[in-house]
């Protein structure tokens, strides 16, 4: 990643959250599968699968699990294009390369030789590199559906009916609300930066323009904080925070919530 | 250094949840007393600064551009509890809404990042900085080396999590069921990248936002450190408990070293039983370590006797339930830790006069 | 009790810095009141102590015969009185939507009062229909634009039927319709028993929003009376920077006059 084009990476991530967010919303509005369940249900099961993903050592069952999750994912109306893009080729590219050297540094019975390279491929190796990457694959698939899925506001009330703390709800939830806000704050400061440039920064100025701009957003933070902590207080907040919870098992929540458990439980066991 | 589902073992995964939970418990209870009602928003927005700031590209000395976590500065501005807050609520949005790290492994990446990362950063940087005047340069330099040496212990540890998981968990063949690589490969990996880039990244970002913030917002910075204007000092500025914590921080870095003992091979010279000694082979070796002097012929009546008065609930270090004696290792570690901790916090409890100082908000 | 507010020779500063100095001031119930001021002469600080969010360190301010203190904010029973009767909406709006979505923002409050679920959902419900904001119910905040976060910030006191309205620079910021739309509200509580304060410095909203003005200069008070008086007085309203001069030239002569940028009323 070069100098001068720093400024343009960062504004491009922060498009890229933008536009996240974005898909979210509209993914979570179609009629689909996972759409239909109680969010907690969601929640609940969505974690399960996770978790029998990790738990799971046989490469047959992890494969049978991320089939079990496209399915899903197409049953939502979740864009298998869009899955792949976000989710499937980056982490191909990224655990892809990590787990690369495995399959000749790990010890073991050889499968097959690279004859210009003369290095070996073993068995181990192979299934090593295949397990975690297959496991990284479906494990962020299933986290990924969940958030496409489902309204953040709706993941945060799901947490707090599983006891999570009503303070940690409300925080995470308030640090989600004005992550927006902050990133269109810094967007806005590289924006006229970007707009000022006239030729190539050297690096201590660009160092130093990073740092200002950081230094301005953690200001203007703070300054919020104060300012939003009085907006609490206007509205009678008084130190206990309390969440309207408007959830209601019907009985496909309760078949789905089996559902899941029963997948989940399955693959654990065959997977041990 | 955000660690996906699929690299930790289960049982690493819900080990390190419960270190960060630990610091979760902690860092509320202490910021909830420090700050009252003013906790919920300034939290917030400083975790969704944090946030914010780790999309930055750092523009690094080489023409590379490298990415901060932010946990320096914010264990600066607000003390190592609420960046633990701060950080590990950043962290689970990251998670949670933009699937970047594994959700098994939040707990992971919130002890390696929010937890340790803060402590070091702040131990570092009050190091560091020491008396220093408020506007000194030392205080930027300070920022920067804080930021350096945080990034890196935290990386460290995320190496060592990686490295235990060949030895610890592998499957009958010998294959790696997780992350693949062993320490000495795992630990030279991960720290290249973090003493090149992210390190410098880091080291950047707070030496900037300090030497930004003594010009523009000194209050931030303070040593009575008010954020609120006219409420208790910041949890960071208050001195006490701090050898205390880093000692926390000790223990919690070694309970991860543990399973380190299961590389030494054999018994430790004077600790055998009168097994041992009644067995040719083990005989045998005793012999070899005692500079060739062989071990007595017949168990000495004395062992003898004393070795039935107590047998220990984890004999050999291993719960009799768990197959794996290295996992079983770690096990006994954390709970002899744990049992430590306990007994220590009644004592202090105990000791405790009555009409502690409680500052009210 | 026909008094809302009695301040009495308040001052109050942040960090050093006078914001408010030997400031009175008596608002009556029902009454609309404008905040005439510039930028920087009070008028936000002003509203916040009548909000009791500042305790100015001299004077008193009581509201309805009680004192405003801290000490009797520690007090639930009365603290939760206040909050409920008294209103601010903020002059920034992100400031005031701190909740994932606006459904929540507008039950913020009514949750706040641990009003009983039924009825808080119905009450909601009812608020954002009158401000025909029940579309955006589940939308989130960065998510809309100016004057739609104004109406929601406006839902989300309205839900609780304050008696005393604070109004920091309402229509601020906000294109022509939505001005219109806030300046209607505002009219619509002529006459009624809510008392309304708003903070501004648009001289041409005045007259609709107000039946006494009070002119605000450097955290004083320089100047009350009805709207026409004040807007009518061009070296009271220069000497507050509340309209700037002009100055122009016919030939050799040179001339300033006062001037000020507003909407003409047309009279029916």
């Amino acid at each position: 990643m070069s100098q001068h084009s720093f400024i343009e990476s960062t504004l491009q991530a922060f498009t890229g959250a933008f536009s996240k967010a974005l898909q979210s919303e509209h993914t979570a509005n179609q009629p689909g599968l996972l759409q239909l369940l109680d969010p907690r249900v969601r929640v609940i099961g969505m974690l399960a699968l996770v978790v029998s993903v990790i738990i799971c050592r046989r490469l047959d069952v992890i494969a049978a699990l991320l089939l079990t999750t496209v399915l899903i994912a197409v049953a939502s109306r979740v864009s298998l294009v869009s899955l792949a893009t976000r989710v499937w080729f980056v982490i191909l590219g990224f655990t892809g390369l990590i787990a690369l050297p495995a399959l000749f540094l790990i010890p073991g019975t050889p499968v097959f030789v690279l004859p210009a390279l003369r290095l070996s491929v073993s068995a181990q190796g192979l299934r090593t590199a295949s397990l975690l990457v297959l496991r990284v694959e479906t494990a962020a698939t299933l986290t990924t559906l969940l958030v496409l899925c489902t309204p953040w506001t709706h993941i945060l009330k799901a947490l707090r009916s599983l006891r999570l703390p009503a303070e940690v709800v409300t925080m995470l939830a308030m640090t989600h609300r004005y992550v927006f806000l902050l990133i269109e704050t810094a967007n806005q400061m590289f924006e006229s930066r970007q707009s000022r440039a006239v030729g190539k920064l050297p690096g201590s100025e660009q160092r130093k323009v990073t740092a200002r701009t950081a230094g301005v957003l953690l200001s203007k933070s703070i300054e919020l904080s104060h300012e939003v902590y009085l907006a609490m207080l206007s509205r009678g907040f008084h130190g206990e925070v309390y969440l309207l919870n408007d959830f209601r098992m019907r009985l496909r929540d309760y078949l789905g919530l089996t559902a899941f458990i029963c997948v989940g439980g399955l693959a654990a066991w065959m997977g041990r | 250094m955000h660690i996906p589902d699929g690299y930790l073992s289960p049982s690493t995964c819900a080990t390190l949840y419960a270190f960060a939970a630990t610091g979760w418990y902690s860092a509320l209870k202490r910021i909830k007393r420090m700050l009252a009602t003013r906790a919920i928003p300034l939290i917030s927005v400083l975790a969704a600064f944090s946030f914010v700031v780790m999309m930055f590209n750092v523009p690094l000395p080489g023409g590379t551009t490298g990415h901060a976590v932010g946990v320096t500065v914010a264990a600066i501005v607000l003390g190592p509890w609420g960046s633990i807050l701060a950080i590990s609520i950043a962290l689970a949005i990251q998670a949670l809404f933009f699937g970047d790290g594994g959700i098994t492994t939040l707990g992971a990446n919130c002890f390696n990042m929010a937890v340790v990362g803060s402590f070091v950063a702040c131990g570092v940087y009050r190091l560091a900085a020491a008396r220093s005047g408020i506007r000194s340069r030392r205080r930027v330099l300070a920022a920067a080396i804080a930021g350096y040496v945080s990034i890196n212990a935290a990386a460290f540890v995320t190496a060592l999590e990686f490295g235990i998981q060949p030895t610890l968990f592998h499957d009958g063949s010998g294959t790696p069921l997780y992350a693949p690589y062993p320490l000495h490969v795992a630990v030279p990996a991960m720290m290249l990248g973090h003493l090149t880039l992210a390190g410098l990244a880091e080291a950047v970002i707070s030496a900037g936002m300090v030497s930004y913030l003594q010009r523009a917002d000194l209050g931030l910075l303070g040593e009575a450190g008010n954020l609120a204007t006219g409420s208790a000092p910041i949890p960071a500025m208050v001195n006490n408990g701090r050898s205390l914590r880093r000692l926390w921080w000790a223990v919690a870095l070694l309970l991860v070293c543990t399973p380190i003992g299961i590389l030494a091979a054999g018994t430790a010279w004077g600790e055998w039983s009168s097994a041992d000694l009644m067995n040719a082979k083990t005989r045998a070796q005793i012999e070899a370590a005692s500079g060739n002097h062989a071990p007595p012929v017949s168990v000495p009546t004395g062992l003898q006797k004393l070795s039935t008065v107590w047998t220990a609930p984890f004999p050999g270090y291993a719960p009799r339930f768990i197959k794996s004696p290295a996992f079983g290792y770690s096990l006994s570690a954390m709970f002899g830790a744990g049992l430590l901790v306990v007994v220590s916090l009644t004592a202090r409890v105990i000791g405790r006069r009555p009409n502690a100082r409680n500052p009210r908000p | 009790m026909t008094t809302a507010y009695d301040v009495a020779d308040i001052s109050f500063a942040y960090d050093g810095i006078p914001a408010i100095r030997g400031l009175s001031l008596r608002i009556e119930r029902g009454e609309r009141v404008a905040l005439l001021g510039a930028n920087g002469s009070g008028k936000s600080t002003l509203l916040r102590v009548l909000d009791a969010l500042c305790f100015p360190p001299t004077g008193s301010v009581t509201f309805q015969g009680n004192p405003l203190t801290q000490e009797c904010f520690h007090r639930d029973g009365f603290s939760l009185d206040f909050r409920r009767q008294v209103a601010l909406v903020f002059q920034n709006p992100d400031v005031q939507l701190f909740n994932p979505t606006v459904f929540d923002e507008v039950a913020y409050g009514p949750l706040q009062l641990q009003w009983e679920k039924e009825e808080l959902v119905r009450r909601v419900e009812a608020t954002l229909a009158s401000m025909a904001i029940s579309h955006l119910r589940d939308r989130p905040p960065y998510r809309l634009s100016g004057g739609e976060k104004k109406r929601v910030a406006l839902a989300s006191v309205l839900v609780l039927d304050p008696e005393v309205l604070l109004l920091d620079e309402p229509t601020a910021t906000l294109d022509p319709k939505s001005q219109s739309q806030v300046i209607d509200l505002i009219q619509q509580w002529k006459g009624t028993s809510k008392t309304v304060v708003t903070a501004t410095h648009q001289l041409d909203i005045v007259e609709d929003i107000a039946d006494r003005v009070v002119v605000l200069e450097a955290g004083t008070v320089i100047a009350t009376g009805t709207p026409s008086e004040i807007l009518s007085n061009a070296d009271l309203l220069l000497r507050a920077n509340l309209i700037h001069a002009h100055r122009h030239s016919h030939g050799p002569i040179v001339h300033s006059h006062p001037h000020f940028h507003g909407h003409s009323h047309h009279e029916h």
